[in-house]
């Protein structure tokens, strides 16, 4: 199945709680958003086909689940990723300070055989909230920020409005298809144990 | 952290995981804590750096076995039946969707001096050099009864009551040798000792009826599937199902404290100076070690290898089963391995594990006989660890504590664990059975 490495491209999203990642995540697959928020509940991974030149890619998007409020993703969530996308909140310095330590910890956990080189996309959320005037991390240092940490992609987006969305993972697929290219991984046949298809769709507004 | 939930659990062993995910999925408000900061507790998966820390007290493995990131070695080596429990809970709550399977090399039974397959159909048997020519017909009529057994229809019992013939008298009715017992009832119906012989037939028949269904369903040429990445998948796969059912999850919690009110009922945990309340607390026994008591020790040993264990026609995953009475022990041996084909070790290594209720302190010269079976190791670790059971009453306090687990390589003992807790803690039965059909349905 070499193949199947070639056609589903894990992508992960981190970042504080509240930032929009699932609505981020339900803005690209279902076009929908929710202004009620809870802290994530029933988001769990959404995929999405996609087709880039003459191929069909299914983008396998991840959420956190809730798991990062208090820092406790497992291993097995990061393994595999192809591209991770670190999202922060325009209006939460703390937010934005916290990716630091989101790239850290991705790097540790994924261990990816090339980690100077491998593909993150940080998006700035909320651009809209009260028409941008109670934004506190300017663009130019989220930029300065990403150019010093090996070029990372940068899109300012509102999972609200949509703003920005598509173009956003528009290029997180472009460099999960790269990295998915890239690494030879050995992959062992595996055996269907359920009636469940490990591609459908699951999770709700939030 | 100071709030109120139903259920809070302690500990990320799988047992606990399950339970959180179970309950989470109805409805439940859990909160799950670990002291440590990875998930699994007792019962995770290492990678090499941290396996040379837990058993040699070192920082750093050798280079030369390869990066610590491409081991993952389970602490409590098992092997999931086909249409084991394990199996089935993964279906009914779709956590298959987190995890990737694949099926277990071999299956093979240590009788006559010898590792050696064993079959579990009259067409294999009939195969096996496990048993002479007369042998092998009168195995194959018993194998045939047991795969048209079915409890409600009685034209299928032989004009036998299996509630009431022991699994003695119906070996007898056979006429079946020793060593055909022998790899019978602890390799086929996974029995850890001689006592179901004088136990009624029926929980015999009915394992080895799972054995056949077991290999009969993947096609393989074992009864066993195993995730790729080792064990330590599952109860993350657990936890977050039961954190996308709203599960909230706190690791790297330290001294967990159970608080009881005056007359011993829970009433909440303390931890680094705060306090969430509940209802009822379901943890491993680490954590209440004032309600546990010991019943017994497990010996096991852990090989780094580079090659397949010797005799098992080059499995890359296979399990061998040493009868208690092959060694004159109380009860059984398993030697377990597996190897980069589940993504456990780099290309080329093997993990092997051997164990056994310990029956002496020296796990080194008791478990002799299993690692004697390994060939030459790259590395071995030995050790022993306590097993535990809980003696509170749950409806006075409500504790829910889960018992450590055994030395078997399957998990039908792990699950009925889990599932009597299911039931007490909440009062319900799970059923696991529709969903099975309906993946057969599936299939078909």
């Amino acid at each position: 199945m070499p193949s199947r490495r070639r056609t589903l491209l894990k992508v992960i999203i981190l970042g504080d709680s509240g930032v929009g990642k699932t609505s981020l995540m339900n803005q690209y697959v279902n076009k929908k958003f929710s202004n009620q928020y809870k802290a994530t509940i029933g988001a769990d991974f959404l995929t999405k086909e996609v087709q880039f030149e003459d191929r069909l890619f299914t983008l396998q998007i991840w959420d956190t689940a809730g798991q990062e409020r208090f820092q406790s993703l497992g291993v097995a969530f990061y393994r595999g990723a192809d591209c991770c996308v670190l999202v922060y909140d325009v209006n939460s310095a703390k937010s934005f300070e916290d990716l630091n330590n989101w790239r850290e910890e991705f790097l540790i956990q994924a261990s990816p055989s090339d980690p100077e080189n491998f593909p993150f996309v940080v998006i700035g959320n909320k651009i809209d909230v009260d028409g941008g005037s109670s934004r506190v991390v300017s663009e130019k240092k989220a930029r300065a920020w990403c150019a010093s940490k090996g070029n990372i992609p940068y899109y300012e987006t509102s999972a609200k409005v949509g703003t920005n969305v598509e173009d956003a993972f528009l290029c997180i697929t472009t460099n999960a298809m790269k990295s998915g290219e890239e690494e030879e991984m050995y992959l062992p046949d595996t055996i269907d144990v359920g009636t469940s298809n490990p591609q459908r769709s699951t999770g709700c507004e939030c | 952290m100071d709030e109120e939930y139903e259920v809070i659990v302690l500990g990320t062993g799988l047992k606990e995981c399950i339970l959180s995910g179970l309950l989470s999925v109805d409805g439940v408000k859990v909160l799950h804590m670990d002291r440590n900061d990875y998930y699994g507790g007792e019962s995770t998966s290492l990678n090499l750096n941290q396996l040379w820390k837990k058993f040699r007290g070192e920082e750093k493995a050798p280079e030369h076995l390869g990066a610590s990131r491409d081991y993952n070695v389970d602490m409590m080596p098992k092997f999931m039946m086909g249409n084991g429990k394990l199996v089935r809970t993964l279906i009914h709550t779709d956590v298959t969707k987190y995890l990737s399977f694949k099926a277990v090399d071999g299956s093979y039974v240590f009788v006559k001096g010898k590792v050696q397959k064993v079959p579990a159909t009259p067409m294999e048997a009939l195969k096996s050099s496990l048993m002479g020519i007369f042998e092998k017909r009168r195995a194959g009529k018993f194998f045939s009864f047991v795969q048209e057994y079915d409890e409600k229809d009685p034209k299928t019992h032989d004009g036998m009551d299996l509630t009431r013939v022991t699994t003695k008298e119906l070996i007898a009715k056979y006429g079946l040798d020793g060593n055909t017992i022998d790899f019978i009832g602890h390799a086929v119906a996974l029995h850890t000792n001689d006592q179901h012989l004088d136990q009624p037939a029926f929980d015999t028949v009915m394992r080895m009826k799972l054995y056949a269904e077991s290999l009969a369903r993947f096609q393989g040429t074992s009864p066993y599937i195993y995730p790729l990445y080792g064990l330590g998948e599952l109860p993350q796969a657990f936890a977050r199902l039961s954190a996308v059912y709203g599960g909230t999850y706190m690791l790297n919690k330290p001294e967990c404290k159970v608080e009881f009110d005056e007359g011993g009922k829970v009433i909440g945990v303390t931890s680094e100076g705060e306090t969430a309340k509940c209802k009822k607390i379901v943890c491993d026994p680490s954590y209440l070690p004032n309600k546990v008591r010991k019943i017994g020790r497990v010996a096991r040993a852990i090989a780094i290898m580079s090659h397949p264990i010797p005799n098992t026609n080059d499995s890359h995953s296979v399990q061998v089963i040493i009868p208690q009475k092959q060694l004159a022990r109380k009860s059984d041996m398993y030697v377990f391995c597996c190897s980069y084909s589940h993504n456990v070790a780099p290309k080329g290594k093997f993990i092997a594990f051997v164990s056994t209720d310990a029956e002496t302190d020296n796990p080194q010269t008791e478990l002799k006989p299993g690692t004697d079976l390994l060939g030459p190791v790259d590395e071995i670790f030995f050790d022993m660890y306590d097993r535990y059971e809980p003696v509170n009453e749950p409806e006075l306090d409500n504790c829910f504590i889960s018992t450590s687990y055994d030395a078997t390589t399957h998990f039908e003992t792990t699950v009925a664990d889990v599932l009597n807790m299911y039931t007490l803690i909440t009062g319900k039965q799970l059923d696991l059975s529709v969903d099975l059909s309906a993946a057969s349905a599936a299939e078909e």
